[in-house]
């Protein structure tokens, strides 16, 4: 009996708007605890949610980077249960009418590329955090009441490979639309799969299990894996899936029985009477997709369309959006693109790697690197000499020139980048090469000065005179 | 006779006259207050007040609430000021931050006496469930009869002339019936008129913040005061608020009212009926149009299931913050679920926890269809058919109440068969947001009992005209009940 | 109508996480008696199911959205202080398993 794999994934995004989500209490990471918290986000009677716009735009970013149809009023429900995490006792969603309906995004996996659709996206707030103590608990609120989205797909995946890239390109689009940092280790993007396997070509659904605490995208991969063979392996002893709630234990690389799923939970949803529907009109739905910042996808088009990258290149760079920002700073500041791209996935990308940085904190910022880039563009250093250069440039504040200079950069020997300048010069003066040939010697010092001008005074005098004469007598 | 037993409007003429000071009225409001026997306060704020007082030295003469002492029931947020809802789950609990009207209410230099009791959480009609236990009417000095409630403390205070108004909370009639009750003006603006922000909730979708005068006029004063809009309440309007002491000048001739037949033939004690006959034959002779209509009975039948079904539903999911573990008095247990069962258990009265397990059944998967669903599709059958009356006619007119205040031995908070539209017909008024006033109709037996004015959404202007109209033919305006008398 | 087990009443306070005395759940058990024969008349309106739940008064127009600027915080000392167990600035609960 061979059976395959039917696979959802539900996925909360955080979202770094200024203020929460029904809150107007600023959201932060990493802060002092309880430090950025109202009584609102602590449930104080008589407080009352107000709809965050931002966090209303961020959704329909992504709902429209999703291929999703857009609501056009938006109303809220309340999610009724207890627990410690959840100060009103109810979580405030959109159980009815979620936002965002009847999606989809493209993966690839051992099936090639293959249409995901993509059941719902919708806005509420999240919870506030627990420290675990030995037998205690403390809690911090301010988490509490940050927006979050929930993007919920069909169980249409089928291989770890496919969850993964799912992951992934959810990853990017909320990374460059910019409502997220996209961090799975940071907890600002998390994933719950549910898996169940059932005989091949069969339309019924097995048992479901459901699986959390996937930490990074490797891991998303690896958790399906492990658990569509651990429920294989179930199966083919004859024996049922019990339906459960599992984590990915990232030591131990299985996953392990965390709780029994019981009847589902009733969480007597009802419309929450505190937040009128709001009306959303074309223009504001219109006006929220024209002013998103560019998707990866249409980067990926741009770049090589336009700017004339390899597909290679281009999908190099849209991994992450800083790369991206990055080198949309460097063609910006005149670098063409071809030596852009080849800068940021070597030299920058080694250094990036070596060190364990992100881009974000790289000490070359894009203008200094612009100017680098070009002083190999207009020949006035070989890309030897500017990847010594580079080097330099990461412990110093000095401009590449300044930088340059000091090391002794600023003649230039050599003699296949002199003698570009000199072909390059000798092209644009044809009226002195014929003065030249004329028997006006003055023409020679004025070509070589021209060199001089052109290298801003860096090139070696006696090579440039050289060769000026030797091109000269080839014409 | 002492300046605080006017109306707001008379103190405010006396105060710009100097003929007496902020500090006097209040030192003798605190002096009532401290001296009432009928349980209206949780908590006088005499210090706070008389420091407030002090500051007031110069009238603002076009600030009508300038230096006027008032209280608020005491499920208003107010800032340092220990506020409990009522109930012992909330005891201890100080707020960090005023409630919006609390804030209007400072701005305009009124000045907060104290906070009053109230059915627990809001949540009774009877002034006997909160935690402080039975708020007694003025009127009656064998203190049997109730006030009526949830807003009872602060209908205590008008009524008894400590204050001359009060701010209330009106879910099913939570302020206009007590008006009733107490010969005063308790008034229900449209939803969303005034601001929401800080009063604990009961069943939003039901909830107004309310209030009580012993004038229209009075009436329109608060409401100028409070009728703004609130970024912090999505549900507040932003609908233009006007000078209702302008609107509540409007001739009512032309004015078409309508009186619901079912209503009126319900039943009612008849001295009670009498009254309203003779004040529609006056409303007439102004020039009124009056109509009797008809309105489906099942509906009005329906009236008081649909209300508890919605309002305790919703009111069980509001109070489940309740659980001691950020506010109230500290709990503990071996699990974090028995430390907030074991606040709950102790905070919540019987009463309370009957009402949420109503609510939460009503609001399960197996129910939801057939008892919340069905009760929300019956609250809009119903408010079509107001808003079809409305549509030929500008008010509802009808008894505030089916008789005088009640005995306590007579009502009680539990469910009965015993079923009156005549008790129950204010809501109306919360199902679909109508402003309504209740105003005194009448005495029996030297008991108050009230009429009540119902109209279209944001028409508050023409109810408080009709009101004042009422309060001329009647000539009872300014009603405060006989004061002890020291033996 | 379904008949209401003083079972079925027990498990829903439960769920609320209160308990009550036993004369209390035979006085629910009463109302709730009450009660669902008060819920029948509502069953019993002809045109009950003709329209769609009703949950706002009325139709308010358009509502407001917040703009996305954050308000400066509460104090840490403010926001505890109500609070019966704190530890290291944050709230102390019984360990939370699961």
């Amino acid at each position: 009996m061979n059976f395959e794999a039917v696979i959802g994934l539900e996925i909360h995004v955080e979202m770094n708007t200024k203020s929460k989500m029904f809150s107007p209490a600023p959201v932060t990471f990493g802060t002092a605890p309880n430090s950025a918290t109202l009584p609102i986000d602590l449930a104080h009677p008589g407080t009352m949610p107000t709809l965050n716009k931002q966090a209303v735009i961020n959704a329909i970013r992504v709902c429209s980077a999703l291929h999703m149809d857009i609501d056009r009023e938006l109303w809220f429900d309340r999610k009724n249960y207890f627990y410690s995490d959840l100060p009103k006792g109810y979580q405030i969603t959109q159980n009815e009418r979620p936002i965002g309906k009847n999606g989809h995004i493209y993966v690839t996996g051992e099936f090639g590329r293959r249409r995901i659709n993509i059941t719902r996206l919708h806005l509420e707030e999240d919870t506030a955090m627990q420290h675990h103590f030995y037998d205690y608990t403390l809690l911090d609120y301010n988490r509490a009441g940050i927006p979050l989205i929930e993007i919920v797909s069909e169980p249409e995946i089928r291989t770890g490979k496919e969850a993964a890239d799912y992951v992934d390109k959810i990853r990017s689009i909320v990374t460059f639309t910019d409502i997220s940092t996209g961090k799975m280790e940071e907890g600002s993007l998390r994933c719950d799969v549910n898996i169940s396997l059932r005989p091949i070509g069969a339309t019924k659904f097995g048992t479901k299990v459901e699986v959390k605490n996937i930490n990074s995208i490797n891991n998303v991969a690896k958790a399906v894996d492990f658990e569509i063979a651990r429920q294989n392996e179930v199966l083919l002893s004859g024996k049922q899936v019990v339906q459960e709630t599992r984590r990915y234990d990232d030591a131990l690389k299985e996953t392990v029985s965390m709780r029994l799923k019981t009847d589902s939970v009733d969480y007597k949803y009802f419309t929450e009477p505190n937040l009128i529907p709001v009306k959303l009109t074309e223009k504001f739905i219109t006006d929220a997709i024209a002013t998103c910042p560019e998707l990866a996808e249409v980067k990926y088009e741009r770049y090589m369309q336009q700017l004339g990258l390899s597909e290679y290149d281009a999908s190099l760079l849209i991994a992450s959006k800083e790369t991206c920002q990055y080198f949309d700073a460097l063609v910006t500041l005149g670098v063409p693109a071809k030596i852009a791209s080849n800068w940021l996935s070597g030299e920058i990308s080694s250094y990036l790697n070596k060190n364990q940085v992100s881009i974000e904190i790289f000490p070359i910022k894009p203008s200094r690197m612009a100017e680098l880039l070009s002083l190999i563009d207009k020949g006035t250093i070989s890309n030897k000499q500017a990847r010594d250069l580079f080097v330099h440039m990461l412990e110093s504040t000095d401009s590449p020139a300044q930088l340059a200079s000091k090391l002794g950069m600023m003649q230039i020997s050599d003699e296949g980048a002199l003698l570009q300048v000199v072909t390059t010069v000798l092209n644009e003066n044809t009226q002195s090469i014929a003065d030249y040939k004329a028997g006006k010697d003055r023409a020679l010092g004025f070509l070589v000065g021209q060199v001089m001008k052109r290298t801003m005074g860096k090139a070696n005098p006696g090579l440039a005179s050289q060769l000026v004469k030797q091109e000269l007598d080839k014409r | 006779m002492s300046y605080l037993d006017l109306t707001i409007k008379e103190i405010h003429e006396a105060l710009v006259a100097r003929l007496v000071t902020p500090i006097e009225l209040v030192k003798e409001a605190l002096e009532r207050a401290k001296a009432n026997t009928d349980n209206a306060f949780e908590i006088i704020l005499e210090q706070e007040a008389l420091a407030q007082a002090a500051m007031l030295l110069e009238p603002e003469v076009d600030n009508m609430l300038w230096g006027i002492p008032y209280v608020a029931k005491d499920n208003f947020s107010t800032k340092d000021i220990p506020t409990t809802g009522g109930s012992n789950i909330l005891t201890g609990y100080v707020p960090l931050f005023d409630a919006t009207v609390i804030t209007r209410l400072k701005e305009k230099h009124a000045i907060l006496i104290g906070k009053t009791t109230l059915d627990e959480l809001a949540m009774g009609g009877t002034g006997k469930s909160g935690h402080k236990g039975k708020t007694f009417n003025p009127y009656d000095k064998t203190k049997q009869r109730m006030i009526g409630g949830s807003s009872s403390g602060s209908a205590a205070a008008v009524c008894a002339g400590i204050v001359p108004f009060a701010l209330g909370s009106d879910t099913g009639d939570s302020v206009r019936k007590p008006a009733s009750y107490a010969g005063l003006v308790g008034m229900k603006p449209t939803w969303g008129r005034i601001s929401r922000y800080g009063l604990f909730p009961f069943a939003p979708s039901l909830d107004h913040v309310g209030f009580l005068t012993r004038s229209a006029y009075d009436a329109a004063l608060v409401l100028n005061a409070l009728a703004k809009s609130d970024k912090y309440d999505a549900t507040c309007s932003d609908t233009p608020a006007i000078d209702y002491t302008n609107s509540i000048n409007q001739p009512i001739a032309g004015k078409r009212i309508a009186i619901i037949e079912e209503i009126v033939k319900s039943k009612h004690r008849p001295e009670v009926i009498k009254a309203f006959e003779a004040i529609v034959e006056q409303l007439k002779n102004d020039g009124a149009i009056v109509t009797i209509v008809k309105f489906r009975r099942d509906l009005l039948e329906a009236i008081f299931p649909i209300y508890i079904t919605i309002s305790c539903a919703e009111a069980t999911s509001n109070a489940a913050n309740l659980d001691g573990i950020k506010f109230g008095p500290a709990t503990w247990g071996t699990t974090y679920e028995d430390a907030m069962r074991n606040a709950r258990t102790a905070g919540f009265s019987e009463l309370i926890k009957r009402r949420f397990v109503i609510g939460s059944y009503a609001l399960l998967r197996e129910n939801q269809e057939v008892l919340f669903l069905r009760a929300q599709k019956g609250r809009r059958l119903i408010v079509e058919e107001l808003n079809k009356i409305y549509q030929d006619h500008d008010l509802i007119l009808a008894p505030a109440a089916p008789s005088i205040a009640p005995k306590f031995e007579d009502k009680t908070d539990q469910l009965s068969d015993e079923y009156l539209i005549a008790d129950n017909h204010l809501v109306l008024g919360n199902f679909g947001g109508f402003p309504g006033v209740t105003l005194p109709l009448g005495k029996l037996n030297d008991m108050p009992f009230g009429i009540h004015v119902m109209g279209r959404p944001f028409e508050e202007g023409l109810v408080l005209a009709a009101s004042q109209a009422i309060e001329n033919h009647t000539g009872l305006r300014n009603m405060i009940a006989p004061k002890e008398v020291n033996l | 109508m379904k008949t209401i087990s003083k079972d079925i009443l027990k498990k829903a306070a439960s769920k609320l996480l209160f308990d009550m005395t036993e004369a209390q759940y035979a006085l629910l058990e009463d109302e709730f008696g009450t009660l669902l024969s008060q819920m029948d008349l509502i069953g019993k309106i002809p045109d009950i199911d003709s329209v769609a739940p009703m949950t706002f008064p009325f139709d308010t127009g358009n509502a407001f959205m917040r703009e996305d600027v954050p308000e400066a915080p509460a104090l840490v000392s403010d926001i505890l202080k109500n609070a019966g167990h704190v530890e290291d600035d944050q709230i102390k609960l019984p360990k939370v398993v699961g």
